[in-house]
């Protein structure tokens, strides 16, 4: 078929942008390689035509045969398994000023709230409402006191240092207006000036009766990151986590092995994850396409002779001796649900494993394993 | 040079000139809203906006308590315990006809010739029901009419 020699060489003119960026650096040289092999004998045949015009030379060409790999390499699989993310990051100062900003505008600008709509007059939530509304000065509670309407409706700005944007205390006024209380503590010298309505009838008047208990949420940061559990899916909730593990050689890795018979790498990396965390793990392996590498060469070009034998995992793996120049491992990405890994009964001599942050991975893992592997780890 | 607005503009040529004539745009009346706080059932929480003035909203039946989402919770599953026996004397005196829908699904599978093997079971949700419903009418189990759909997987038992 003329078709796919006049196409590849015309892909392999150097100055193709698109040959450049989608054909890798071996095959581009290969390529180019032949074409020029085939435009010589073209040239050495016949008068030669430049040696750029890929139709003169297709003509007198054979058709390219492409050549399996010279070397063979130790083709494994390993499986990336990551905890995503519990918690949404914190805000950085100038997204809470932001946000602070952008509600206290809102004030202005959107229609008043229809207080009558939700509380109804003669209701005892009406009361409650107007009590609270009196101290705060405005239907939000996360804006701090600010009375878009009033004298001091420019002063939308807060201080510096001023708490009333941060999360925390958005919760926490939150919180307390479902407890009954004002969002702010008062003195109790204000507290009398605030009260409204008829004090004849009670009006206003806060009855300490019942005392609304509302439990506050748990903090972001849990018991997992004070005491630097790296064992614990608690610990970072807002970050990415990663399991590591110790081999017998003492590295910290993902765990890895190689792909036996005619298994691919999605099956590989399910095989390798039950067999060296166990099957108390309820994971997900994310698609079939690998989402990095790491090549290793061995050293002074020599080739190991490796006998693999048959994996019993693995119907389709046989004995056999292979002469291998290296490895190429192929990460997959994989995701944590429920459970823990458990190393008792691992097929790998592995002997310890732990969830980390990409920074951590990185102060654990080798310096030429860590290029391969950055560039594929999220830094949330 | 014509201003933009006043140069001729040609419908059949590909090149089209911007129209930017000031137009009236009402202001936009947005609702009130407040900052909400949202507890979820396992105790989870997180703000959003709303129009609702209620500070904190408790939801009881969300993802974190339901077993779709949680399948590896021991918690949710749907095991029925029979303690002392008196749900088998029931069924023995007044049928299967009263049992919960999620009942009959598990006794289906527990009749049905088929073993659950590995494969099965990763199989998804709606497989299994389409499944149950298929077998259960090739045995000519299930009672009553059973669509075609996918979603009536369950037989209506001896209910008529």
């Amino acid at each position: 078929m003329n078709a796919a020699p006049q196409s590849a060489r015309r892909i392999a003119s150097a100055n193709n942008a698109f040959f450049v960026d989608t054909v890798c650096f071996s095959c581009r040289n290969r390529l180019s390689q032949q074409s020029r092999r085939h435009a010589a004998t073209a040239a050495a045949v016949s008068d030669p035509p430049p040696a750029t015009s890929p139709q003169a030379s297709s003509r007198a060409a054979a058709p390219i045969i492409a050549k399996g790999p010279r070397k063979a390499y130790r083709l494994m699989a390993a499986p990336v398994l990551s905890r995503p993310p519990l918690l949404t990051r914190d805000l950085n100062s100038f997204e809470k000023a932001f946000y602070l900003y952008q509600k206290r505008l809102n004030e202005r600008l959107a229609m008043p709230f229809s207080r009558y709509f939700y509380y109804n007059k003669g209701t005892p939530a009406d009361p409650e409402w107007k009590r609270k509304l009196q101290a705060r000065k405005t239907p939000s509670r996360d804006i701090g006191i600010y009375d878009a309407y009033g004298n001091e409706g420019w002063n939308d700005e807060v201080l510096v240092g001023d708490r009333t944007g941060e999360r925390e205390s958005v919760v926490e006024a939150l919180i307390r207006d479902a407890e009954g209380k004002s969002i702010v503590e008062e003195s109790e010298k204000d507290q009398g000036a605030v009260t409204a309505g008829d004090a004849q009838l009670g009006e206003g008047q806060r009855r300490e009766t019942t005392k609304i208990e509302v439990e506050r949420p748990s903090s972001r940061e849990t018991e997992a990151d004070r005491s630097g559990d790296v064992k614990s899916l608690n610990r970072k909730l807002d970050r990415t986590l990663y399991l590591l593990v110790k081999n017998h050689e003492g590295r910290w890795r993902f765990p890895e092995d190689r792909v036996y018979g005619r298994e691919n790498l999605h099956q590989a990396a399910e095989r390798i994850l039950i067999q060296s965390c166990g099957i108390n793990m309820n994971t997900w392996l994310v698609g079939n396409h690998p989402i990095g590498h790491h090549a290793h060469h061995y050293p002074s070009q020599k080739p190991i002779v490796s006998k693999i034998s048959a994996n019993a995992l693995v119907g389709t793996s046989k004995e056999s001796e292979k002469e291998e120049f290296g490895e190429k491992l192929f990460f997959m990405k994989a995701r944590i649900m429920a459970g823990q890994p458990d190393l008792g009964s691992n097929a790998y001599g592995l002997q310890e494993w732990a969830w980390l942050a990409k920074e951590e991975v990185d102060g654990r893992v080798g310096r030429s394993y860590w290029a391969s592997v950055k560039n594929m780890l999220v830094e949330r | 040079m014509l201003p933009s607005t006043l140069r001729p503009q040609c419908h059949a040529c590909a090149l089209r000139q911007q129209i930017r004539h000031a137009s009236l745009l009402r202001r936009p009346k947005r609702p009130y809203s407040f900052t909400q706080l949202i507890t979820l059932s396992d105790g989870s929480t997180f703000t959003h906006r709303t129009t609702s003035p209620q500070p904190i909203y408790r939801s009881t039946k969300d993802t974190k308590n339901s077993a779709l989402w949680n399948p590896s919770s021991q918690k949710l599953l749907n095991i029925e315990e029979d303690e002392a026996g008196r749900l088998k004397r029931f069924r023995r005196r007044f049928g299967r006809g009263f049992d919960a829908e999620a009942m009959e699904q598990g006794e289906e599978a527990g009749e049905g010739a088929e073993t659950v093997d590995q494969a099965q079971q990763d199989e998804s949700l709606l497989d299994l029901i389409a499944g149950y419903g298929q077998a259960a009418e090739k045995t000519g189990e299930a009672a009553g009419v059973q669509d075609e759909a996918k979603k009536s997987g369950k037989g209506k038992g001896g209910q008529k």
